[in-house]
């Protein structure tokens, strides 16, 4: 039973935004890590994002599509190389690759996930109303 | 002859419509009010099928709270949005209850 118009759709865009503010905290996180477990600088996420149909069982709405996270990827470009031979990660030349991660890129990331949230946090607000000012049809 | 009993004569005649299929509605309405749990067609078998999806609606969204409270589960927008649903779904029920009052009301009213 879909009672709130729309909702189902918003729930699936509201997960995929929460995935890449998730992201986004750790990329932020990691701006400085010079070490993972796979070798190497930690590198810069991405998420991903498709169309995903619901399963309904209301035949003129079948087609109505939400969104998940479809995958996320690892962005390749090479990050900085500094130079700082007391660093433990510090290659035999006294320089130390560091993470791909520019804080600007993340802040925007992370403001554009934000207000997308928003924006369908707005949307559930105003679909809600209107399923309470339909049963106020009957006052 | 208690006045469920007399208006449920007067609803034969008055809430019937051709296409209701089987119309145990006035049946259904004076049941409903002096034993509420036999299960009849009608307003009384609408409203038993009401409350349990409110209050199955609960159920779903009890547990998707304690899931996100209990740390299993990080969607915090799944269990908001399951409690909006279960509180449309007892408006409606409210909803619909008020009006089966009123209808009611309304019949006990050309009597007076």
């Amino acid at each position: 039973m879909d009672l709130i118009p729309g909702i189902d759709i918003t729930a699936g865009a509201l997960a995929a935004q929460k995935t890449r503010l998730d992201i986004v905290a750790q990329n932020i996180a990691n701006a400085q890590t010079t070490r993972t477990p796979a070798g190497g600088p930690y590198q810069r996420e991405q998420v991903n994002f498709e169309t995903e149909l619901l399963n309904r069982t209301d035949g003129a709405n079948s087609l109505l599509q939400s969104v998940k996270v479809s995958s996320i990827t690892t962005d390749k470009t090479p990050g900085q190389t500094i130079y700082d031979p007391s660093h433990p990660d510090a290659g035999p030349d006294g320089t130390v690759k560091m993470p791909n991660v520019n804080l600007a890129y993340e802040m925007v990331d992370l403001i554009t996930a934000s207000r997308a949230y928003e924006a369908n946090l707005s949307f559930a607000k105003d679909a809600r109303e209107l399923a309470m000012k339909t049963l106020e049809i009957g006052k | 002859m208690s006045p469920i009993d007399s208006i449920s004569s007067a609803l034969n005649t008055l809430a019937a419509p051709p296409t209701q299929g089987p119309t145990k509605l006035p049946a259904g309405l004076s049941d409903g009010l002096s034993a509420p749990s036999a299960p009849v067609d009608g307003f009384s078998r609408l409203l038993d099928g009401l409350v349990s999806s409110v209050s199955g609606k609960e159920a779903q969204a009890d547990a998707i709270t304690s899931q996100v409270l209990l740390g299993d589960s990080s969607q915090l927008h799944q269990s908001v949005i399951a409690m909006q649903e279960a509180s449309t779904s007892l408006s409606l029920m409210v909803a619909v209850r008020n009006k089966l009052v009123e209808s009611y009301q309304e019949l006990m009213r050309m009597q007076a």
